[in-house]
C-alpha cells in the first residue's frame, strides 16, 4: 500500500469518528428533549425494548450472577422471629426514643457524641487494619486517635476531619477474617443487634474486647453506655430502615441480602 | 512499512482516547443530572410533590428504567413471560423503583451535603462511577453504573454501600418465582404502601 493512501486513510478515520463523537452528542440531547415526556405517557418506555436482543440481556445478565450472593440459612425459623422482634423493638421502642432525643439534643452536641464513640473505638479499626497489613490506614488511624483526643478533646471534637487521609477506615475484625478468606458460614439474626453470620458474630465477640465500654463497671453501666451509643447513632439515621422495608417485597430476605452484600464489599476494600 | 507502523500506532492511540472519553463523557451526564437534581432538592419555595415530579424528568433520561425491570427477572425468567405480563411488570416495578429513588432522596436536604466523583472504572463495555454523598455527619458510598445505549449513557444500577438495587430485587423476585407464579409476583407488587410497611415476615 502507498504511504498516501494510508495516510489518507488514517484521516478518514480521524475524521469519521471526529463526526460521529459529535452526532453522538446531538443524538443524546435529543433524546433528553424527548425522554422529558415520558412521565406523561408510560408506554414510550418500551421502544428501547426490541432494541435490546437476548445476547445483550446475557451480557448484563452474567455480571449480576457473579455477583450473586448466597447465603445459608438454616436457623430461619429463629431468625425470621429475631427479625420480627428487632422490628418491632425497632418501631414501638428504639424510633420514639431516638425521636425525642432528636428534638431535645442539638445537633452539635449529637455529633460530638457521634465522634466520641468512633474516637473511643479505634482499637477495633486499628487492630483490623494492622490484621489486614494495612499499614497505612493503621498510621492514619493512630494519628487520627491522638489528635482527636488532644486536640478534639477526649474525641468529641474531630479536628482531623479537615484531613482526607486520616479518614476512619470502617474496618473491624468480622471483615479482617473475611479478608484472611473466610466464609460467611450462615446467617444469624441477633436480638437488639440485628443481622449478623457466624463469621461476623466471631468478629463481634472479638470487637467487644478491643472496645473500652466493655471494660467499665458495673456491667449494666456498660449496657448503659452501649445503648445510649445506640440510640444516639439511630437518631442520624431514622427512616433509613423504614426506606428499606418499604422498597422490599420480602422485607426479611431485603434486609440479609442488603447485609451479606455490604459486608462483602467492605471486605473487598 | 514505517507509515503501517505509524497507522496502527494512531489507531491504538485513538482507541484508547475513545475509552478516556467514554468515562468522561458518562461522568459528565451522570453529573450534570445529579446536579440538576440537588438544585431541584435545594429550592426552598417547592413543595415535595413539585420537587418529585421535577425530579423524575430530570433523570428518566439517564435511567434505564425499562432494562432495569428485565434485569431483576434475568434470563431466568423474562424471556419466557408473555407480552402483557412483561409489560404489567415493568409497569408496577418502575413504580416502586421511582417512589423508592424519590423517597431516599427527599430526605435530605442537601444544604452541606456534597457529591465527591472518584475515577471511573470500566468494566467490559460498561463504566462505573464511584461517588460519596458526604454530609456533615456521614459518608455514603454510592456506585452509579452506566452502559451506553444508541443514544447516551444510561443507568441501570446503583450500588449504595455495596448494596446493588438490582441485586436485591433480583433476589426477592427468584424466591417468590421459583415457588410461585409470575401473578403472585405482581399481586405482591400491587400491594400498597402503608400494608407493607406494617408487614414483617411473609411467605
Amino acid at each position: 500500500m502507498a504511504k498516501e493512501q494510508l495516510n489518507y486513510l488514517l484521516l478518514v478515520v480521524l475524521v469519521s469518528a471526529f463526526f460521529s463523537a459529535g452526532c453522538a452528542h446531538q443524538n443524546s440531547q435529543i433524546t433528553t428533549a424527548e425522554a422529558e415526556q415520558i412521565p406523561s405517557a408510560p408506554g414510550i418506555e418500551d421502544d428501547s425494548d426490541d432494541a435490546f436482543s437476548d445476547d445483550e440481556l446475557d451480557l448484563f445478565d452474567d455480571e449480576f450472577e457473579e455477583d450473586e450472593v448466597q447465603v445459608a440459612d438454616p436457623l430461619a425459623f429463629w431468625n425470621r422471629g429475631m427479625f420480627h422482634f428487632n422490628d418491632k423493638f425497632y418501631f414501638w421502642i428504639l424510633k420514639p426514643v431516638a425521636r425525642g432525643y432528636r428534638a431535645v439534643v442539638p445537633s452539635p452536641v449529637r455529633t460530638g457524641v457521634k465522634n466520641f464513640f468512633t474516637n473511643l473505638t479505634t482499637p477495633i479499626r486499628l487492630v483490623s487494619c494492622i490484621l489486614q497489613w494495612k499499614w497505612q490506614a493503621a498510621g492514619a488511624e493512630s494519628v487520627r486517635f491522638l489528635l482527636n483526643s488532644t486536640v478534639g478533646v477526649l474525641g468529641f471534637g474531630n479536628p482531623a476531619k479537615k484531613y482526607p487521609k486520616l479518614n476512619p477506615s470502617e474496618e473491624d475484625l468480622g471483615q479482617t477474617l473475611g479478608v484472611y478468606g473466610i466464609g460467611n458460614g450462615f446467617y444469624i439474626v441477633w436480638p437488639f443487634l440485628g443481622p449478623s453470620t457466624l463469621r461476623d458474630s466471631v468478629g463481634l465477640v472479638g470487637d467487644y474486647f478491643l472496645n473500652p465500654v466493655f471494660y467499665v463497671e458495673p456491667m449494666e453501666a456498660a449496657v448503659g453506655i452501649k445503648a445510649y451509643e445506640v440510640v444516639n447513632e439511630k437518631s442520624f439515621k431514622i427512616g433509613d430502615y423504614e426506606s428499606l422495608k418499604k422498597a422490599a417485597i420480602n422485607p426479611y430476605e431485603a434486609l440479609r441480602d442488603a447485609y451479606i452484600q455490604h459486608r462483602k464489599s467492605k471486605v473487598k476494600k | 512499512m514505517k507509515s503501517l507502523l505509524y497507522a496502527v500506532l494512531s489507531l491504538l492511540m485513538l482507541s484508547q482516547t475513545v475509552i478516556a472519553d467514554d468515562k468522561s463523557a458518562a461522568e459528565e451526564t451522570l453529573r450534570s443530572k445529579l446536579e440538576a437534581v440537588i438544585s431541584v432538592l435545594q429550592k426552598k419555595e417547592l413543595e415535595i410533590e413539585a420537587k418529585k415530579k421535577a425530579i423524575i424528568e430530570i433523570v428518566t433520561p439517564i435511567f434505564d428504567f425499562s432494562l432495569m425491570a428485565k434485569l431483576t427477572l434475568g434470563r431466568k425468567y423474562w424471556p419466557g413471560l408473555a407480552k402483557e405480563k412483561k409489560e404489567r411488570f415493568k409497569e408496577l416495578f418502575i413504580k416502586r423503583l421511582k417512589e423508592s429513588y424519590l423517597e431516599k432522596l427527599t430526605r435530605y436536604n442537601y444544604t452541606d451535603e456534597k457529591i465527591v466523583y472518584n475515577a471511573p472504572v470500566q468494566v467490559k463495555k460498561k463504566i462505573h462511577i464511584p461517588t460519596d454523598l458526604i454530609s456533615k455527619d456521614n459518608k455514603i458510598s454510592m456506585l452509579y453504573k452506566l452502559y451506553k445505549s444508541k443514544h447516551n449513557w444510561k443507568i441501570y444500577d446503583i450500588e449504595i454501600e455495596g448494596v446493588s438495587l438490582i441485586t436485591t430485587y433480583r433476589s426477592q423476585f427468584n424466591q417468590v418465582l421459583s415457588s410461585g407464579t409470575i401473578d403472585d409476583l405482581l399481586e405482591k407488587l400491587e400491594e400498597p404502601e402503608n400494608k407493607r410497611l406494617g408487614k414483617v415476615t411473609s411467605q
